[in-house]
């Protein structure tokens, strides 16, 4: 119940501020401020179904919804849209003057559309009553009405809770919780999401298929530290694995391996190079060792597990 | 008798790894940066400067592992190759790139020590990580 309350309270609260920066004029200049920032990142070349930056289709079918229903898109989120673009550290002004500077740069306007202006309005009456009113429980049965409605179109049920959304990984260093925002360093580091642009995407890591991304040509890592010209010693030979109850063989792919690194990154260090003389255990893995070494920290984690579990042995005819 | 006790040790120890799987898996840290950026505090702390970050993905596009980890001499361990900046100056690790000519020079302090003070040693998001150091 309590719970409840707080929700709604926060939802009545969320509601009167962003309708107060309804009434206020939109800062086209400080929404700029705010898109090269961070709404760039998607909006510039229009990622995941973004609406793209001067492009006015894009742009036409969201101001038809109204203003309120694309700043509530924007605040909360909507599809692969994170709520506040995933940047929480926006105040609801920030969001409202970006959304007004990116609808302005489609030659748009964010007020356009009678109907929606009307529906825009009553919001805006019962607003001023919360911020005064300091007994919101109050107020709540008025703001019910609305915060339920507003509820409905914004899909925040995530496939799994404990799991990040797409939108969640690559953060900005400053946001990474290991870089110091106060250090003006940060400010200058490029953002894994623009860096990684492009590239095939992964399930897991940092959401990068780097194999399938050196294969397509995205990228082109040097080789030699000098020399861009100088080609990897390609190994093409798989080690097949077989493995314990009914989990699939493993095929070690040298192929994919030799792409990156040299021989002796791995041999005779990590794995003895002769058949049979390594242990290899799914616990080792994950305590860093073996295969571990890269997979679970700079390569793909074991939580791939078909990527390595990869040959499905010969069904065998059941006995009795 | 003694196979018993030992039988149940090893019960024991199954549970325990049990419950730091699972603990690992569920508990999620407050702390997300990129998968496979490395922090190293073996000095930094003491001397008064934040922490440096090592961010693989960004490497990784320009160059193969094989470059530092082969050919600079890069250990597979956050923290063991026990880099200074005297020898980054001296061109070694860091500063076989860093060095103005292939990439930035190391006056750039703070591009490098741009991590949160205390910080300690780490692949961050890693498995191991989030499985056994748990910082």
């Amino acid at each position: 119940m309590l719970v409840t309350i707080f929700k709604r309270s926060a939802q009545a609260a969320l509601l009167a501020s962003f309708s107060f920066a309804a009434v206020a004029a939109d800062d086209l200049a400080a929404g700029k401020g705010i898109y090269d920032k961070a709404c760039f990142a998607c909006h510039k070349s229009g990622v995941m179904g973004a609406p793209k930056l001067g492009v006015k289709e894009d742009w036409q079918v969201r101001v038809d919804q109204g203003r309120k229903t694309l700043l509530d898109h924007a605040l909360n989120g909507l599809n692969s849209m994170p709520a506040r673009g995933g940047n929480p550290a926006l105040s609801d002004a920030d969001i409202t003057n970006a959304v007004a500077y990116m609808v302005d740069a489609a030659g748009l306007k964010l007020d356009g559309g009678a109907a929606k202006a009307a529906a825009a309005k009553p919001v805006e009456k019962k607003a001023p009553v919360k911020p005064v009113a300091k007994a919101e429980p109050k107020a709540e049965p008025k703001a019910k009405s609305a915060p339920v409605a507003a509820a409905k179109p914004k899909p925040t049920v995530k496939f799994n809770r404990l799991m990040k959304s797409a939108d969640e990984w690559n953060p900005p260093p400053a946001e990474d919780g290991i870089h110091d925002p106060d250090n003006e360093g940060v400010v200058l580091l490029q953002s894994p999401r623009e860096g990684m642009q492009g590239f095939a995407p992964g399930i897991s890591g940092n959401r990068v298929d780097w194999v399938k991304t050196l294969e397509a040509g995205t990228i082109n890592p040097r080789f030699d530290r000098l020399d861009p010209t100088k080609k990897p010693f390609v190994m093409d030979l798989n080690i097949v694995r077989e493995v314990k109850g009914s989990m699939p063989d493993v095929v070690y792919p040298h192929k994919q391996h030799t792409e990156w690194l040299d021989c002796s990154n791995c041999h005779p260090d990590i794995f003895v190079p002769k058949k049979g003389a390594n242990q290899i255990s799914m616990a080792a893995i994950l305590l860093g060792q073996k295969c571990g070494v890269c997979h679970g920290k700079v390569a793909f984690p074991v939580t791939e597990c078909k990527r390595c579990h990869s040959k499905s042995k010969k069904s065998v005819a059941f006995k009795e | 008798m003694m196979k018993a006790v030992s039988t149940l040790a090893t019960v024991r120890r199954i549970a325990l790894a049990m419950c730091l799987l699972l603990g690992g898996l569920i508990g999620s840290t407050a702390a997300h940066a990129e998968y496979g950026d490395i922090v190293i505090n073996n000095y930094s702390d003491e001397a008064g400067m934040r922490p440096a970050i090592f961010p693989h993905w960004f490497h990784r596009i320009r160059f193969r592992c094989k470059v530092c980890h082969a050919d600079l001499g890069f250990k597979f361990q956050a923290g063991g190759n026990k880099i200074n900046m005297l020898k980054i100056i001296d061109g070694e690790f860091c500063g076989a790139c860093h060095n103005g000519e292939i990439a930035w020079s190391p006056e750039n302090c703070n591009l490098c020590h741009s991590g949160k003070p205390g910080t300690p040693t780490q692949v961050h998001h890693s498995t191991v990580q989030k499985l056994v150091d748990r910082k």
